[in-house]
């Protein structure tokens, strides 16, 4: 899998790369102010599944990542998305209010996670390391469906509502909400745009693209992929955090295949950039939640769809180059 | 004496998964594809098994013939949907499989509902005998032997014979076995459709332990991959191995220690992860 990506890296190009990039900065700032304005807008169900969105691309970053910049397709990212949510549910409960407080706490409980089993992921590498991840994730969806003292069982548990500082006016409306967890979202998108032009994303590209290449020069792939991996499991546990002010309920079901799955998805539907990976988000729940209840219960099948549409569009545009360099 | 029924319920589950995941462990053996429809396969076959069952065995037999027959038209299909796929990564081979079970998913749910079924065993196996003071379902003690029949065969198909050769040599270097004549496509797609037979018989012959349902092709999915781990991917013997420890670690940790049996698997295989050597994967 090829790494490096144009559109992570800011393209240094004359002409028609420079009118690109412009027209492309264009766009991400028509959808941020499209994103800020849209509770006023539309309806307060739209509102909510904006904010499932809102988790989703946060949960599909951190996939983007792993699967994108590191070439370790993860399909367990939804593990450290539960860590976070119990996390800040419990810390909710201990009557904990402050909002961005209960995020540092998911995020960290998420990176922790994160390092803890990442020396176990990391003896793995392409379909093995797919394989692994997925049996952990679901080894912790059934932890949190079976420690019921800790985290309710299957009935799942209450998170409380969140203010924006300690003793602060409680979040109620959907849409202070939604413009909560964007400014996190927009914050972080901020955070991993700077992360991915620094020294360590290249070095994590290039042991996607070259391990042992770079393990002949004496490069150690060790403790920059487990710093890697804990950096993915804080977002992932972020995206925790934010889906129990969101949603103010976690249960087992937020950690199934399924939510693994659909973000790697998105992230895929990225073709690499970690812009492309968020509308990928945005266009999968739109997908489950806007269109799918119009297809009387067959969400299920519209998503299947997407799925083999997205497998199949690296190998469509090779034949379509092909065709077209023919003529 | 408890113990010792529980180990043969044990025993019977883990041999469930073997006949499952050794299909799992075949296809990413040869094919080095990670197949996540294959859950939806054994849950054709729960649903064939659920279709056939009149009480007869002239049933379980026309479940087992057409689930064969569905089980290797599927597995070609599967292989020549995931062939252009080839050089495109592991990521591009997970989101086809992922998308294939979604849909086999809402075809399910579309033609057999929401709810469990039944799928109950054949009248001539529907009884139970005595094990010392305890009863035992006949149709498991059949089930085992079955499974076990099954375990030996798959295993000597792929060490003494050529066809098993071939294969062999398909997974240990595809461009090798090609230069020598060896016609890598169709013994690729010949393993994925016998993965997938597999896992289909798995599924018609283990309705009766764990049913036709929505959600058994996620939870069958699940085991089979952590036994494709512990036992180490792309290895038969393995494979058994691992199955059978799964097999006892659900059903014994149940008995012995219910609130904590999910902890144990969870802990099995950290453990196995742990121990062994990098990257899990070893020839056939």
């Amino acid at each position: 899998m090829t790494c490096t990506r144009a559109a992570d890296t800011a393209p240094a190009l004359p002409g028609k790369a420079t009118h690109w990039w412009a027209a492309s900065r264009l766009v991400v700032a028509a959808a941020v102010l499209a994103a800020i304005a849209l509770p006023a807008v539309v309806d307060a169900y739209t509102v909510s599944i904006a904010n499932t969105a809102l988790v989703m691309a946060v949960l599909t970053i951190s996939t983007h990542l792993l699967a994108n910049v590191a070439g370790l397709p993860s399909l367990g990212q939804a593990a450290y998305l539960g860590v976070g949510a119990y996390t800040a549910a419990l810390l909710g409960a201990a009557s904990l209010t402050a909002g961005p407080l209960l995020l540092v706490a998911a995020a960290a409980a998420g990176a922790v996670a994160s390092a803890l089993t990442a020396p176990l992921l990391l003896r793995t590498r392409g379909t093995a390391f797919l394989m692994t991840t997925f049996a952990v994730a679901e080894l912790a969806r059934t932890t949190a469906s079976l420690w019921a003292d800790v985290t309710g069982g299957d009935d799942g548990r209450h998170a409380a509502p969140v203010a924006l500082w300690s003793g602060g006016p409680l979040l109620a409306a959907d849409g202070h909400v939604y413009l909560y967890l964007l400014s996190v979202f927009l914050l972080l998108a901020v955070a991993m745009a700077v992360l991915l032009r620094s020294r360590l994303a290249d070095m994590v590209r290039g042991f996607a693209d070259h391990e042992p290449r770079l393990q002949g020069l004496g490069y150690r792939s060790g403790g920059i992929l487990l710093a890697w991996l804990t950096i993915a499991g804080a977002v992932a546990g972020l995206a925790g955090g934010m889906l129990a002010a969101a949603h103010q309920y976690v249960s087992p079901a937020d950690l199934s295949l399924d939510v693994s799955a659909l973000a790697l998805l998105a992230a895929a539907i990225g073709i690499g950039s970690m812009r492309g990976a968020v509308a990928g988000a945005v266009l999968v729940v739109a997908v489950r939640d806007l269109v799918g209840v119009h297809t009387a219960g067959h969400a299920l099948a519209l998503l299947g769809l997407t799925f083999l549409a997205v497998a199949y569009q690296q190998p469509l545009r090779a034949r379509l180059h092909t065709i077209r360099s023919r003529r | 004496m408890t113990y010792a029924v529980t180990a043969l319920d044990g025993l019977a589950f883990g041999l469930l998964l073997f006949t499952v995941a050794a299909g799992l462990s075949l296809i990413f053996g040869v094919l080095d594809i990670l197949n996540l429809a294959h859950g939806s396969l054994y849950l054709a076959g729960a649903y064939c098994a659920y279709l056939f069952s009149d009480g007869s065995l002239a049933g379980l037999a026309a479940a087992l013939a057409v689930g064969g027959l569905a089980g290797a038209a599927a597995g070609i299909v599967l292989a020549a949907v995931t062939r252009p796929l080839t050089r495109y990564g592991h990521l591009a081979h997970a989101l086809a499989t992922l998308g294939i079970a979604f849909l086999a998913a809402d075809a399910f749910t579309t033609v057999f509902g929401g709810a469990p079924l039944p799928a109950d065993p054949p009248d001539a196996l529907a009884g139970s005998v005595r094990l010392g003071v305890h009863g035992y379902p006949v149709y498991r003690l059949a089930f085992i032997a079955v499974a076990a029949v099954i375990a030996i065969a798959v295993h000597l198909i792929i060490t003494r014979t050529r066809a098993g050769a071939l294969v062999r040599a398909t997974v240990n270097d595809p461009a090798m076995a090609a230069a020598t004549g060896v016609p890598t496509g169709l013994v690729q797609t010949a393993a994925v459709a016998g993965g997938a037979v597999l896992a289909v018989t798995g599924g018609v012959l283990g309705a009766p332990l764990l049913g036709p349902a929505p959600g058994v092709d996620t939870t069958v999915l699940v085991l089979s991959l952590i036994v494709v781990v512990i036992g180490g991917a792309g290895s038969i013997p393995g494979t058994l191995a691992g199955a059978l420890l799964v097999g006892q670690v659900q059903t014994l940790g149940a008995l012995a220690a219910p609130t904590t049996a999910p902890f144990t698997l969870c802990a099995v295989l950290l453990l196995v992860l742990t121990l062994r050597p990098r990257q899990a994967v070893r020839p056939i």
